[in-house]
């Protein structure tokens, strides 16, 4: 009787092994599985990431040597302006401070280097920062960056919007004076959008992380005013 | 702590436990899903969003900015199914840890940014003033959900369970 009492518990004990060594197994195998799943997830994403990049770039006319930005007037103090054409915050800096800058530039004090980063794709649906920027480059072949860029500003679309148009786009650049056969098909065919990516990326490896950010002589300006601009670049020019 | 809470009706608390277990599943899957789908779109800002808590060098946080939204999207896909949702729950938990100690930090060395949590992120304009302790109660919010699911991985409408062949069945060694 207690033999066989205990044939049984050893029986049990037994199938409760069985049981445990099985519900292992069917863990350690789900567990492999998620995890093969979340690392393949991750090398996806690099890899969508390293397709996305372009590795070569032409630079428009008018660039620094680094290819970074558009270079406007030839003072001894260099202001380097990122800033995304659909960013408010950059279009109320342009509004406060752009004369000032203007001034400083035509003054023989500075000169500007205007970095167009697409950073705000996310904010429209059609890329229009980085359509905006690409075509930006356009401006400068056809030398009208300035005219093409205080444009952009006056009639920056809203955030979340489409965005302007390409169609929309050449007219403001026929509308500065750029040739639209030209202008037109440079911005259609997305001559610098590989341009804009090698501009955005250089500004995110500088630190840039937020626009518009404003350095005079390599160093961050926090005061964006007019006066905090004059300040600045009359400090850097000392 | 939750079970000194809960074991006071100790009646009902095994009919309420499972269904506040798929609740927590769903739940934290609908959040990965959410966070991954805002930032999948531009993979190039969220590396930016990465890089804007200069805690690494430029290529390491874009490299990383690129994985994390498809990462995010698996971990949510994971938990909707209820496929090793012991697991899931820790590395959802081990990754918002990361997350509030981010944000913590950059709070600590007063960078203003967004935590680019979904979507967004990078520096604030002027005049806008980070959010950093709504973000970090929100983290703790979901690392609670993930909690519930590491002590109680066990879920109705679950593959584990499916798996098991026996959904109901109360085993505390499973998936240790």
């Amino acid at each position: 009787m207690s033999s066989r009492k205990g044939r049984n518990q050893a029986a049990r004990v037994v199938r409760e092994q069985i049981a445990r060594e099985k519900r292992r197994k069917r863990t350690l195998w789900t567990s492999v599985g998620a995890v093969v799943v979340l690392v393949i997830a991750g090398l996806i994403g690099w890899s969508v990431y390293s397709s996305q990049k372009s590795d070569t770039f032409t630079a428009p006319p008018g660039a620094n040597d680094a290819g970074t930005g558009i270079v406007l007037g030839t003072g001894p103090v260099t202001i380097d302006l990122y800033e995304d054409y659909l960013c408010p915050a950059c279009k109320q800096f342009q509004q406060t401070s752009g004369e000032t800058v203007n001034q400083l530039v035509s003054a023989g004090k500075a000169r500007v280097v205007f970095h167009p980063v697409a950073y705000l794709n996310r904010f429209s649906t059609t890329e229009y920062s980085t359509r905006s920027s690409a075509a930006s480059g356009c401006a400068a072949k056809g030398g009208r960056f300035k005219e093409f860029t205080d444009a952009l500003f006056a009639q920056q679309p809203a955030e979340g919007s489409a965005g302007l148009s390409n169609d929309q786009l050449i007219d403001i650049g026929a509308g500065v004076g750029l040739n639209r056969d030209d202008f037109g098909s440079c911005v259609r065919d997305g001559t610098y959008t590989a341009w804009t990516e090698h501009v955005t990326d250089d500004a995110s490896k500088a630190g840039v992380t937020g626009t518009p950010t404003i350095k005079v002589n390599g160093t961050a300006v926090e005061d964006r005013s007019p006066a905090g601009i004059t300040a600045a670049v009359e400090a850097a020019g000392k | 702590m939750r079970v000194t809470t809960t074991r006071g009706p100790a009646g009902r608390w095994p009919l309420v436990r499972p269904w506040l277990g798929v609740a927590a599943r769903l739940g934290l899957a609908a959040v990965w899903l959410y966070a991954g789908a805002t930032k999948v779109g531009d993979l190039a800002a969220s590396g930016r969003a990465v890089n804007a808590y200069q805690v690494m060098p430029y290529e390491v946080a874009t490299a990383i900015g690129a994985a994390l939204p498809f990462v995010e999207l698996a971990l949510g896909l994971l938990l909707l199914a209820g496929l090793a949702t012991r697991l899931s729950a820790g590395i959802s938990a081990a990754l918002l840890v990361v997350f509030v100690a981010g944000i913590a930090s950059a709070w600590a060395r007063g960078l203003a940014i967004d935590c680019g949590c979904f979507g967004s992120g990078g520096q604030l304009a002027a005049g806008q003033s980070p959010s950093y302790l709504p973000e970090i109660l929100r983290d703790l919010g979901f690392l609670a959900l993930a909690g519930f699911l590491l002590i109680w991985p066990r879920t109705p409408f679950s593959v584990d369970g499916w798996l098991a062949g026996d959904p109901s069945v109360e085993d505390d060694d499973e998936q240790s």
